[in-house]
C-alpha cells in the first residue's frame, strides 16, 4: 500500500511538471505551427540564470521569477528574431513544397537548442550542479509517521494546478486569450477581425517559455542541472503532448500525467531501466490506437 | 467611395487581375459578377489586404490601402466576409461574433455591445444558438454568423464573398434581404461579389462584369440585368 501511494504521488509531481512541459509545445504547436524542440534548451537557460542568482545570494523566489521572466523573454524574442522571418512567405519561396517550408522553422529550433546548450556549457561548465528546492524534499511525517510524498511535491504539484487553472482562465474568459484562440484556430479570419495576429503568435512564444521555465525549476532540484538534463524532459513531454493530441492543452496535461504515472509505476514496481520501453509502448499503443491523440482533433495530421 | 485603379495581382505567373479599375459609390450596393475564375473573389482579398497586389492603386474615403495589412484595414472601416461561411468552428457563437470587436474594446468600449446587440436583433437565431459551437450551425446560420462577425467592427464598407454558396434559395433571399435592409437604413457600402448574378443584379444599384481579370462591362445593375447578349457571352444563361 505505502508503494502504491508513493509511486501515486510521485507520478503525479512528475505528471505535473510533464504536462507543463507538454503545454508549453501545444501552446506554440497550434500558435505558430511549429514544434519547438529549443523549448527545453530556453528553461535549461533561465533554470541556470536562477542558479547563478541564488548562489550569488539572491532570494529563491527572486531568482524563481527571473527565471520565469527570462523563459517568457527568450520565448518571445525567438519568435521576433527568428521563427517570423523564417516562416515568411516570401523568402523561403525557393522551398517549393509545402512540407519543406514548414520543416524550415523546427530546424531552426534543433539548432537553437544546439547553440544554447554549447552557450550553457562555456558560461557555466559543462558538469552538473544541484538547485534548490523551495520546500523539504524529505518524506512528510504525519502524527509520527512518515508519508511516501514529501512537502516538495506538494509545492509542484500545487504550482502546476495553479498554472493550469490560471492559463485556462486567461484562455476561456479574457479577450487577449480569444485572440489568441482565433489565431491559432483560423489565421485569415483572426486578421479579418482585426486581431494583430504577429502580436499574438509572438505572445504564444512568451507564455511557452514561461511555463517551460517553470518546469525547469521544478524538476531541477531532483535531477541536477547541467547543459543536457533537461532533453529526457523535452522527450517525455513532446511524447506526452502527442499522446495527448499535439493540437490539445487539456490533452497535454492529460498526456503528461498518463507518463508520469507510467514511469512512477515501472520505477516502483519493475525496473528504471524499462521506463523507456514503456514510454515507447504508451506512444506506440496510442499511435496504432488513436493517431491523433487522445484529445487531438480529427485533421492534425497522420504520424 | 470606394475607387480601384488598374489593379494587378498575380500569383506565381498566373495573372488573377489584369488591370482592374471601376469605383464603388458611397451607401449603394455594386455587385461584382462573373463565371468561376474571373478573379471575384481575388479582388476582394486584395481589398482587404489577404493578397498583395503588384501594380495599381485602392483609395477609400481618398485614402490610398494599398499595402497596408488586413488588421489595418479593417480599422480603417472596411470588413471582409471572404467566401465559404468563415466562421471559427471550434468557438461559440457568441466568440465568433466578439472576435469581430476585440480592436474596439479600449477606444469604443460603450459601442461593443449596443454592436453586438445589433447583430443579434439582425439575425435574431444567433442569438438562441449564442452557446452553441459554430460548426454545429447549419450553412445559412455560419453565413450569418460570418456577416455579423464583420458587422461587429462596424464597417462602412462590406466586402462580401459569394454569400449564396451552398445555400437553399430561401436562406439565401433571407441573407441578401438583411445586406439590402441594412445598406438602405444605415447608409452601409456594400461590395458583392456573386456567381448567382441574377440573385445579385436584382438587389444591386451597380453591376461590374468581370471575365478572366477584367472589367467587361460597368453599369447600373438594371441595364447588366436586361443586356441579354452581355449575359449569354459571359454568364452562359
Amino acid at each position: 500500500m505505502n508503494t502504491f501511494l508513493a509511486a501515486l504521488f510521485s507520478g503525479t509531481s512528475r505528471g505535473a511538471i510533464f504536462a507543463l512541459v507538454a503545454l508549453g509545445l501545444v501552446i506554440v504547436w497550434r500558435g505558430a505551427g511549429i514544434v519547438n524542440f529549443a523549448q527545453m534548451g530556453q528553461a535549461m537557460f533561465s533554470t541556470y540564470i536562477a542558479s547563478t542568482l541564488i548562489t550569488n545570494g539572491s532570494n529563491y523566489w527572486v531568482g524563481f521569477f527571473v527565471a520565469l521572466f527570462a523563459g517568457a523573454a527568450m520565448g518571445a524574442l525567438l519568435d521576433i528574431l527568428v521563427m517570423r522571418p523564417l516562416s515568411n512567405k516570401k523568402k523561403t519561396e525557393l522551398l517549393s513544397s509545402e512540407s519543406m517550408r514548414a520543416a524550415v522553422p523546427v530546424i531552426a529550433s534543433l539548432g537553437i537548442l544546439g547553440a544554447l546548450q554549447a552557450l550553457a556549457g562555456i558560461l557555466w561548465a559543462a558538469e552538473e550542479r544541484g538547485f534548490p528546492a523551495p520546500a523539504k524534499q524529505e518524506g512528510l511525517s504525519v502524527g509520527g509517521n512518515v508519508m511516501p510524498f514529501t512537502s516538495f511535491d506538494i509545492f509542484v504539484i500545487s504550482v502546476v494546478a495553479l498554472t493550469l487553472i490560471i492559463t485556462t482562465l486567461f484562455f476561456k474568459k479574457t479577450s487577449v486569450g480569444l485572440a489568441m484562440r482565433a489565431t491559432a484556430l483560423n489565421q485569415e479570419v483572426a486578421k479579418l477581425s482585426g486581431i494583430r495576429t504577429n502580436r499574438t503568435r509572438t505572445l504564444s512564444w512568451a507564455i511557452s517559455g514561461a511555463a517551460s521555465s517553470l518546469a525547469g525549476l521544478l524538476i531541477t532540484p531532483t535531477s541536477n542541472l547541467s547543459p543536457n538534463t533537461l532533453d529526457l524532459v523535452l522527450i517525455v513531454g513532446f511524447t506526452a503532448a502527442v499522446v495527448g493530441g499535439l493540437d490539445s492543452p487539456a490533452g497535454a496535461v492529460l498526456g503528461g500525467f498518463i507518463l508520469g504515472m507510467v514511469i512512477s509505476f515501472v520505477t516502483f514496481y519493475d525496473t528504471p531501466e524499462d521506463v523507456f520501453l514503456s514510454i515507447l509502448a504508451v506512444l506506440l499503443l496510442v499511435l496504432i490506437i488513436r493517431p491523433r491523440g487522445i484529445l487531438g482533433s480529427k485533421d492534425v495530421r497522420r504520424v | 467611395m470606394l475607387k480601384i485603379e488598374n489593379l494587378v495581382t498575380k500569383f506565381g505567373s498566373v495573372v488573377a487581375l489584369d488591370g482592374v479599375s471601376f469605383s464603388a459609390q458611397e451607401s449603394k450596393i455594386t455587385t461584382v459578377i462573373g463565371a468561376n475564375g474571373a478573379g471575384k473573389s481575388t479582388l476582394l482579398r486584395t481589398i482587404s489586404g489577404l493578397e498583395r497586389a503588384s501594380q495599381g492603386d485602392i483609395t477609400w474615403q481618398g485614402d490610398s490601402i494599398i499595402g497596408k495589412r488586413p488588421e489595418d484595414i479593417v480599422r480603417m472601416g472596411i470588413a471582409h466576409v471572404p467566401e465559404g461561411h468563415a466562421v471559427i468552428s471550434e468557438l461559440s457563437v457568441e466568440e465568433n461574433i466578439s472576435m469581430g470587436s476585440l480592436f474596439r474594446r479600449r477606444k469604443f468600449k460603450s459601442d461593443v455591445q449596443v454592436a453586438i446587440d445589433e447583430a443579434y436583433q439582425l439575425f435574431p437565431r444567433l442569438l438562441e444558438r449564442r452557446k452553441q459551437l459554430a460548426g454545429t450551425l447549419s450553412g445559412g446560420e455560419r453565413q450569418m454568423l460570418a456577416i455579423s462577425r464583420a458587422l461587429v467592427s462596424r464597417p462602412q464598407l462590406l466586402l462580401l464573398d459569394e454569400p449564396s454558396l451552398g445555400l437553399a434559395p430561401l436562406v439565401v433571399e433571407q441573407i441578401i434581404d438583411s445586406v439590402n435592409t441594412l445598406c438602405r437604413t444605415t447608409g452601409l457600402t456594400v461590395l458583392l461579389v456573386e456567381q448567382n448574378a441574377n440573385t445579385a443584379l436584382g438587389v444591386a444599384d451597380h453591376g461590374v462584369l468581370l471575365a478572366l481579370g477584367k472589367v467587361v462591362a460597368d453599369r447600373p445593375a438594371a441595364e447588366l440585368k436586361a443586356d441579354a447578349n452581355l449575359r449569354a457571352a459571359y454568364l452562359g444563361y
